[in-house]
């Protein structure tokens, strides 16, 4: 003889019991390995930095703390605000924008800028690496899209990051143009400022290019010293306290 | 005796009865993570690893299981299985988790694992149950395995990675096939699969 409310707290009372123990076995997992999850993102994220400052090559795999190794090595990170002035700290109030420098010695070689703009599909996130001279591109990496496979999907790929390298993103009166994907082959006379674009993939392209523009155009101050010549070094108390040797 | 029969369970789910070739389940997932070798590889372990594991501890708990909610039990259970296979791959694999993105949480989605619950775990003991969960993530494994080689040899020429189409055979004016690549060329190869399977496992 079965009582239909004894039934429904049997119900009630199993799957509170289940929950529970998911919950717990879920907690368990996850804390526990919350520690390396994070340190992979972080090598993740180093690895793209250097990617785009040309430090490792994009179609080889290597070890994490190798990467960790280069990355402490030649990278600094720097904040930027709206002069171009550079801070070694984010501002409280968060308006200032992230920067790294590759530096060799004390000489700064390239600065990387972090690129998350929308796509076609959602967001893309990457890094474009400048030279020295505040006009030409050392590298252009994307580390995460949404963009479909085959088409725009190959703004991941190697052959088209590669393109941008050597590009300008100022034209030749030297005034800021930012660099541009071209539908189909890249304009003959203005290809210092243009790559080829992607077939079928025309409009992330155009995502792209106007997402590029606009990232550029807020990094223009600093980049504007740096054409200049008002940056070159990076100062001693600029640097962080434990790279300091 | 015993033994034979424990046998038969998992080569079940491999030939005569593989959930993609002849029950056409868990075609989503064959579709996005077969473009390389390596990722339906490890989608298959994933799924493999739920399958078993879920059955198991279902089959455990099937006569405590009240019938008026099994459903959200079983979903709770294999929720919790895939969540943890998916933080463990984060930790371990991760540039393989990212390449298998939603996939790997989207197991819990796939028909193979709810289905093997219902059609065998709710009524056979745990170590029956956990040979049935194995068989048949097996059988999805080797499937995504064989669309997998195809793909990533006639798609980009390589195999887990490696270059195996000799540089000279471009120079002669060979070409990746673009449609391997996108979705559709893996429609096709599971078609020609389910196809060979059909033969094969007709008497």
């Amino acid at each position: 003889m079965s009582d239909p409310m004894m039934d429904k707290f049997k119900s009630v009372f199993f799957a509170v019991c289940i929950s529970a123990v998911c919950s717990l076995a879920i907690l368990y997992v996850s804390t526990g390995l919350k520690e390396r999850q994070d340190k992979n993102l972080m090598t993740d994220k180093h690895k793209n930095i250097l990617k785009a400052a040309g430090l490792v090559l994009a179609d080889q795999t290597y070890p994490a703390d190798r990467i960790e190794t280069i990355y402490q090595k030649n990278i600094k990170t720097c904040y930027i605000d709206n002069t171009g002035q550079i801070f070694k700290e984010a501002s409280k109030d968060n308006d200032r924008l992230q920067l790294y420098f590759q530096v060799k010695d004390e000489d700064i070689e390239s600065y990387i800028i972090p690129i998350d703009t929308k796509g076609l599909w959602g967001q893309i996130l990457g890094y474009l690496a400048l030279e020295k001279d505040g006009s030409t591109i050392a590298g252009f990496t994307v580390y995460h899209h949404s963009e479909t496979p085959g088409l725009g999907g190959e703004i991941e790929r190697s052959w088209f990051q590669k393109e941008f390298v050597g590009k300008k993103i100022v034209n030749r009166e030297n005034q800021f143009v930012s660099i541009a994907i071209a539908k189909g082959k890249a304009p003959k006379d203005l290809s210092d400022n243009y790559v080829d674009g992607i077939s079928g993939a025309t409009l992330t392209g155009k995502f792209l290019t106007s997402g590029l523009k606009e990232i550029l155009k807020e990094y223009e101050p600093v980049s504007v010293k740096f054409r200049t010549g008002g940056i070159g070094k990076i100062h001693p108390q600029n640097r962080n306290a434990e790279d300091g040797k | 005796m015993a033994n034979k029969t424990y046998r038969k369970i998992i080569t079940e789910g491999v030939f005569k009865n593989n959930p993609i070739a002849i029950q056409v389940l868990g075609i989503c997932s064959a579709l996005a993570v077969t473009v390389q070798l390596k990722t339906a590889l490890v989608m298959g372990i994933s799924l493999t690893f739920v399958t078993a594991f879920s059955n198991l501890i279902i089959s455990i708990l099937r006569h405590w299981i009240p019938r008026n909610i099994r459903i959200i039990v079983e979903l709770t259970i294999i929720a919790t299985l895939v969540i943890i296979i998916d933080q463990v791959l984060k930790a371990f694999l991760y540039d393989i988790s990212k390449q298998l993105s939603v996939f790997v949480g989207l197991i819990i989605t796939n028909c193979i694992v709810m289905g093997r619950a219902e059609a065998f775990a709710l009524s056979n003991p745990p170590f029956a149950s956990f040979l049935d969960g194995v068989g048949n993530g097996l059988g999805y494994a080797m499937i995504l395995s064989c669309v997998g080689f195809i793909r990533e040899l006639f798609g980009s020429g390589k195999i887990f990675g490696f270059k195996v189409v000799p540089d000279l055979f471009y120079a002669a004016g060979y070409q990746d096939m673009g449609l391997m690549v996108l979705a559709p060329g893996a429609f096709i190869v599971i078609g020609l699969l389910v196809w060979i399977q059909k033969i094969m496992t007709k008497e």
